[in-house]
């Protein structure tokens, strides 16, 4: 049994309850507001230089029942849509003064209109988010990015300066050198944080005013060094495919003779992913970064980098077979299933495709099929 | 793999054009009929005679510029309607093509257009392409034209609309798109733009969204002229001919037709109990429905959301700058709020249920979009809230049969309609106790 870090349980005790948590609670008693966010390209920059919380909206480690919520939105769409606006019927949002979105796939879109008509908060935002990378695309979403200073601006009745959006891109910068450093930690033979603990750290930030989080990140890095931990399993896994927030689902992976060293998921090694250049004016800075400075990912049209980033992340990370864990209803991945396998096939690394439900654990029948994944890995080495 | 089932552009032409024969000799349709038909049929023959003929083939999405590959003299395939006329012709045809799809890995619960035009790529079934063209302005599957053409060596290019559209930035943007669009085909084909032929094709097009504007103020004459048989004439024409004579010759056609039935007080049906709204057209693989919702319950059909234009949609805003007329027509476009916030879009749904004079609303809940998923609860909560005029959702797949059944769709039928016929709003607005 590995011994639990001080700071990691710090984290867990800020966020929790979920959502509305201790930390969110505090912010909000200090008059502060908090803005919910929702997909990658939504620059959090932004919304801390406007002096508010930005706080990802997902679901967490328990899965939710989806009666209501399908009422609005139709079972034949993704299940992480549902789950967001379920919790939101439910009232577990409520401490939300504004939502903003962007246009990264059709379900994003219309959580963010089912929210806007039935239930719209003060302030209600959706962005652009090109789907090529390319200089068009930044000087479209650069622009896009400016109106939304604007607007946001115009709630806070404070003008959001270059200054304090500098300031704000140092202390996310600083987030992502610590969040990386983890990751890099994870190469080693002996990982000393098993993926499930990862994937905490990873929510944490999304959820924790950063400048909180870029404290505790220093002591858990601090910690880990010093406790000299290592994870000792046989087997190295990546997880791939849509956001995960049930870290049960990477724990019941790692219950078996395996760890998950790397993964390829927004909340995850692309939340950690790079810095904005500090050099640049920061909107044009963040625009850069936002498009250009991080993976490609599902959503992009062109996803032959994405299959490249994987390719690379087995290398560096000594993988020895991959989860690709997709959403149902999820359009992205699927188009990029068949030429994953293919390239995979040639680097020699097996995938397990496990289509399942945000946010539920995973169930038996997973686990046998992740069972017998392991048994084929064992029997590969041998 | 199994492809006995699955057809050819070749055997397509060749069914439909037995199809042709086949309409001129049914009774007590629209005279409209028959070129109705012949024009499905010449668009198909056009892309079964491409290569022979030396033309380049553009199989594409949904809200695309027709009227820039008219010009630069390329046939277009619109993949969706590939699925349609395979339903037409041989309805075990999309069923195969999409096992075949789901035996590669693609998930199932994937748009059934994509995956018929997997399947049938897969087994070698797909007409012969040159480029995949494709939008932001539809959906998320897009993503499929470029998997699959590095799949299969078909060069791609997508057209990146902006969200919000409306903004003078947005607006240049997104003609600017244009122009990388035809610097694509210019460096593929070897051909130059030939910018006065696209202000013709351009002007074609105009008069194609005039003539759909008259008729749809025809159709909404109470009693409709509008007969089943010919209730997609409209939308063909837009999503097939745009910038082609041959759409504009068309509707001139329908549209004769039609004032002269209103003209003569001849009516779809007598007497008109219901007049419907469709949303996501009808299940393709039941083409009948819409003459079986007529005769069973006197319901005509009289507007498809995905048919309507914005406004009055004056889109021609300077003759002399195609591109800039193009790129404003595509946000008027049918369908185009689609991709738009889900209010804007239930706005444009409720402004056609009051001119069309809609009683009752069928929304088909096409099981492999995402777009619809989400988007039909909040149009049905918005029509009702404004019109006073309710919706059914119809779970299926509208290319795949073997989904749901007509049985299981009349039996909401039944009820939908008697809910209406009792309904205050519908006693209301017929004058009845």
């Amino acid at each position: 049994m590995n011994t639990p870090f001080n700071a990691l349980n710090e984290m867990i005790r800020l966020t929790s309850p979920f959502p509305e948590s201790v930390a969110v609670k505090d912010w909000k008693a200090a008059g502060r507001k908090v803005l919910g966010w929702v997909n990658p390209y939504v620059p959090e920059e932004i919304i801390c230089a406007a002096g508010m919380l930005p706080f990802q909206v997902t679901g967490n480690n328990e899965p939710v029942q989806m009666q209501g919520a399908e009422a609005y939105i139709l079972s034949n769409s993704c299940s992480y849509i549902r789950t967001c606006w379920q919790l939101q019927l439910d009232g577990k949002y409520g401490f939300l003064d504004g939502l903003v979105s962007s246009s990264m796939c059709d379900q994003d879109k219309r959580l963010h209109s089912v929210w806007e008509y039935y239930q719209k908060l003060p302030y209600m935002d959706i962005l652009y988010a090109p789907r090529k990378r390319d200089e068009v695309a930044v000087t479209m979403y650069t622009a896009d990015l400016e109106d939304f200073r604007n607007r946001l601006s115009r709630y806070g009745l404070r003008w959001i300066p270059d200054r304090d959006i500098a300031d704000a891109i140092r202390v996310y910068n600083r987030g992502r050198e610590l969040m990386h450093r983890l990751y890099e930690l994870r190469k080693r033979d002996r990982p000393p944080v098993s993926g499930a603990e990862a994937l905490e750290v990873s929510k944490a930030a999304a959820r924790l005013p950063r400048a909180r989080f870029n404290e505790l990140m220093e002591q858990l890095l601090d910690e880990i060094e010093r406790s000299g931990r290592e994870i000792k399993k046989s087997r190295r896994l990546m997880v791939i495919g849509n956001d995960l927030h049930n870290a049960t689902q990477i724990e019941a992976l790692e219950t078996l003779d395996a760890v998950v060293v790397i993964d390829e998921m927004n909340c995850g090694i692309r939340y950690a992913w790079g810095q904005v250049d500090t050099k640049l004016p920061p909107m044009e800075a963040l625009s850069r970064y936002y498009l250009l400075g991080r993976p490609v990912d599902m959503h992009h049209w062109i996803s032959d980098g994405r299959l490249d980033f994987i390719g690379e992340m087995v290398e560096q990370y000594k993988v020895d077979g991959i989860v690709s864990e997709i959403v149902r209803f999820c359009t992205y991945n699927t188009w990029d299933k068949f030429d994953l396998k293919k390239q995979m096939d040639q680097r020699g690394i097996p995938i397990l495709e496990i289509d399942l439900e945000y946010g539920h654990p995973a169930g038996a029948q997973v686990k046998i099929r992740a069972e017998a994944f392991m048994e084929m890995l064992e029997s590969r080495a041998g | 793999m199994n492809t006995e089932k699955l057809v050819t552009a070749e055997q397509f032409a060749g069914a439909l054009a037995m199809a042709v024969e086949g309409i001129k000799k049914k009774p007590g349709l629209m005279k409209s009929a028959v070129p109705h038909m012949q024009l499905i049929h010449k668009y198909v023959e056009n892309i079964a005679t491409a290569r022979e003929k030396g033309k380049w083939v553009i199989a594409h999405g949904t809200q695309q510029p027709l009227e820039i590959y008219e010009a630069m003299d390329c046939v277009s395939l619109f993949i969706e309607f590939w699925g349609v006329i395979a339903d037409v012709v041989k309805i075990e045809s999309v069923p195969e093509a999409l096992s075949i799809s789901n035996s590669i890995g693609t998930a199932q619960e994937v748009c059934s257009f994509f995956k018929n035009m997997d399947g049938l790529l897969e087994a070698g079934k797909w007409p012969h392409t040159d480029f995949f063209l494709y939008a932001t302005s539809s959906c998320d599957n897009v993503k499929a034209f470029h998997t699959l053409g590095r799949r299969y060596g078909i060069p791609d290019f997508g057209l990146e609309r902006p969200y919000h559209p409306w903004s003078p930035q947005a607006m240049d943007f997104w003609k600017n798109e244009h122009k990388r669009l035809i610097a694509f085909l210019e460096e593929h084909t070897g051909k130059k733009m030939d910018y006065d032929r696209l202000k013709e094709t351009t002007r074609l097009s105009y008069r194609l969204t005039e003539l759909t504007l008259d008729i749809d103020k025809l159709v909404a004459h109470v009693p409709t002229p509008m007969s089943p048989e010919c209730f997609a004439a409209t939308l063909l024409a837009v999503r097939l001919f745009a910038g082609n004579q041959t759409g504009v010759d068309y509707l001139e056609g329908v549209k004769a037709e039609l004032q002269e039935r209103v003209d003569s007080g001849i009516a779809a049906a007598d007497p008109e109990r219901f007049r419907i709204m469709w949303s996501a057209f009808t299940p393709f693989w039941d083409t009948s429905l819409q003459a079986f919702v007529q005769q069973k319950y006197g319901a005509v059909s009289v507007c498809e959301v995905l048919s309507g234009w914005r406004g009055d949609a004056k889109w021609l805003i300077d003759p002399d700058d195609p591109l800039a007329c193009l790129a404003y027509r595509s946000q008027l476009a049918p369908g185009n709020c689609q991709f738009a916030p889900s209010v804007d879009w239930a706005d444009q749904i409720v402004n056609q249920a009051r001119k069309f004079k809609a009683d009752g609303a069928i929304f088909n809940n096409n099981w492999g979009c995402k777009q619809a998923a989400a988007l039909g609860p909040l149009v049905r909560d918005e029509l009702l809230k404004h019109t006073g005029v309710p919706t059914v959702t119809l779970n299926v797949d509208v290319l795949d049969h073997t989904f749901t059944s007509r049985a299981e769709i009349v039996s909401q039928l039944d009820s939908f309609f008697e809910m209406i016929e009792t309904s205050k709003a519908y006693k209301a607005r017929r004058n009845l106790k």
